[in-house]
């Protein structure tokens, strides 16, 4: 089976491989710059929760920096036949919470081109993505033409979180330079901190893994942002990814929203189909964690009220702490095949097909 | 076999709001609006509210850009308990066409208004 991995996250030892890729002001601010942590650190604001045991699988233990790509290739990879593999970052996505979006967007600079540099010829599994700093739309704009013609990379990416929900016109500078060079809008949990102060609802939480379970509340805003503000009218052929945000909250959202639409349609003259319509259409959901109830059947049961047949996209979300098995994802067993990986061929059309051919 | 029905005196009836009638011992709503009289049976097709008791209005005109054009005005009644907008004339719905409120055909004679049931 051709399985694409929507989430695959390239780590490094330390930030300073970004150095040689930076220049200037930038460069002098990365390496003497204060900093959130030692050297290595990436600059971010950080969150206010911090993770108990760190991020990583305890397994995935990289001591140089060629580890990372070696022991991502045998526990990962090979292990799992992976036939494409999204490569996500890490820290990159976290420049959003920077408040100076002229640093955060020399960091993405930066980080794509060491991607581009560093990982994309290590292996022809890997795709990559165009990593953006959002709070200076015309910034991202400009980087996602800069690299929108690499044959190599397949969306560009963000931060779920965010100074305000990605629907706002403000942003569309983004989804005008998306729309150009034909690449999806994805956005990955994250992002929670400095700049970004409403990741949760009613104000901070207490515990990690607290909070960890209600980080999806942001991914709400911007799914019912994107879709009230119009921007699957100004862009028909956009498709939005949303990454690690959960998926067992998304019909229940839309059926709140289509009935909402229904009764008061007329405060946004501009849509032309029910929220759910826009949904099915140009939204896609990548699957880790998939929610994990007693009873399969409840979360099935959910799952089909989003098309998931047709919606979801497999992630691992490599090597993190709450990894998804590709051999063992919980969805009915004749959803398989499109879920794994041919749902992915129609949002990221710089999969080559050949690949997805030779793997059935 | 539907028969005409005494409904109301033309003068009952304002621009303003629907006069809401008895009719057969069903509820109508008796609108008037520029071309004439026109009548709806007074139950929403999405949850059986009143919904001719609900304000006669406009609404936003569908458009591909991001204005406000406002027209239809009279021409609409929103129904009285959740909001869905529907077309007086064809008791279309206007989020889904398909969705039709209600219509009975309305005679005027001599100053007195008749529904068709």
């Amino acid at each position: 089976m051709f399985i694409v991995d929507c989430d695959c996250h390239n780590y490094w030892c330390s930030a300073t491989v970004l150095e040689p890729y930076l220049d200037g002001l930038w460069k002098d601010m990365f390496v003497r710059g204060e900093r959130t942590g030692p050297v290595g650190a990436f600059p971010h604001g950080h969150r206010p929760w911090f993770h108990p045991e760190g991020f990583g699988r305890a397994d995935v233990q990289p001591q140089t920096e060629d580890d990372n790509y070696l022991i991502m290739k045998e526990k990962h990879l090979d292990k799992y036949n992976i036939g494409i593999a999204i490569l996500t970052g890490d820290e990159p996505i976290e420049s959003s919470t920077l408040a100076n979006p002229h640093y955060a967007a020399a960091l993405c600079r930066a980080y794509n081109d060491y991607q581009i540099d560093y990982w994309l010829p290590k292996d022809e599994r890997f795709m990559g993505s165009i990593v953006v700093a959002p709070q200076d739309p015309h910034q991202a704009a400009a980087e996602i033409r800069r690299l929108g013609a690499h044959p190599r990379m397949v969306q560009v990416l963000v931060s779920h979180g965010a100074q305000r929900p990605y629907g706002d016109p403000f942003y569309h500078p983004i989804f005008e330079a998306c729309a150009e060079v034909g690449l999806p809008f994805a956005m990955h949990l994250g992002g929670q901190g400095g700049v970004n102060a409403t990741p949760i609802g009613a104000g901070p939480t207490t515990f990690f893994w607290e909070t960890h379970a209600l980080l999806p509340q942001s991914a709400m805003t911007h799914m019912a942002s994107l879709i009230a503000q119009g921007v699957f009218e100004k862009w028909p052929d956009l498709y939005c990814v949303i990454i690690e945000c959960g998926v067992a909250w998304v019909p229940s959202v839309l059926w709140r929203l289509d009935s909402n639409y229904r009764a008061l349609r007329k405060e946004t003259p501009w849509l032309k189909m029910l929220p759910s319509e826009y949904f099915r259409r140009n939204i896609r959901f990548s699957t880790q964690p998939l929610e994990q109830p007693k009873n399969v059947q409840h979360l099935w049961a959910v799952l089909e009220a989003m098309d998931g047949e047709n919606t979801l996209m497999f992630a691992s979300d490599y090597p993190h702490w709450d990894y998804d098995d590709a051999n063992a994802l919980h969805i009915p067993a004749k959803w398989r095949e499109k879920v794994m990986g041919l749902n992915a061929l129609e949002v990221y059309k710089r999969i080559p097909r050949p690949l997805a051919v030779a793997a059935e | 076999m539907a028969e005409l029905h005494f409904a109301c005196d033309v003068s009952e009836v304002t621009p303003d709001a629907a006069k809401i009638v008895r009719v057969k011992n069903l509820s109508v709503g008796i609108f008037k609006l520029s071309d004439g009289f026109h009548a709806l049976l007074n139950i929403c097709p999405h949850r059986g509210a009143a919904l001719c008791e609900g304000p006669i209005c406009g609404t936003t005109r569908a458009t591909d850009d991001r204005e406000f054009h406002y027209d239809r005005a009279g021409e609409l009644v929103r129904c009285a308990w959740h909001g869905w907008e529907f077309e007086i004339r064809t008791g279309e719905f206007l989020v889904e066409p398909n969705i039709k409120a209600r219509t009975l055909p309305v005679t005027v004679e001599d100053d007195k208004v008749f529904v068709r049931l």
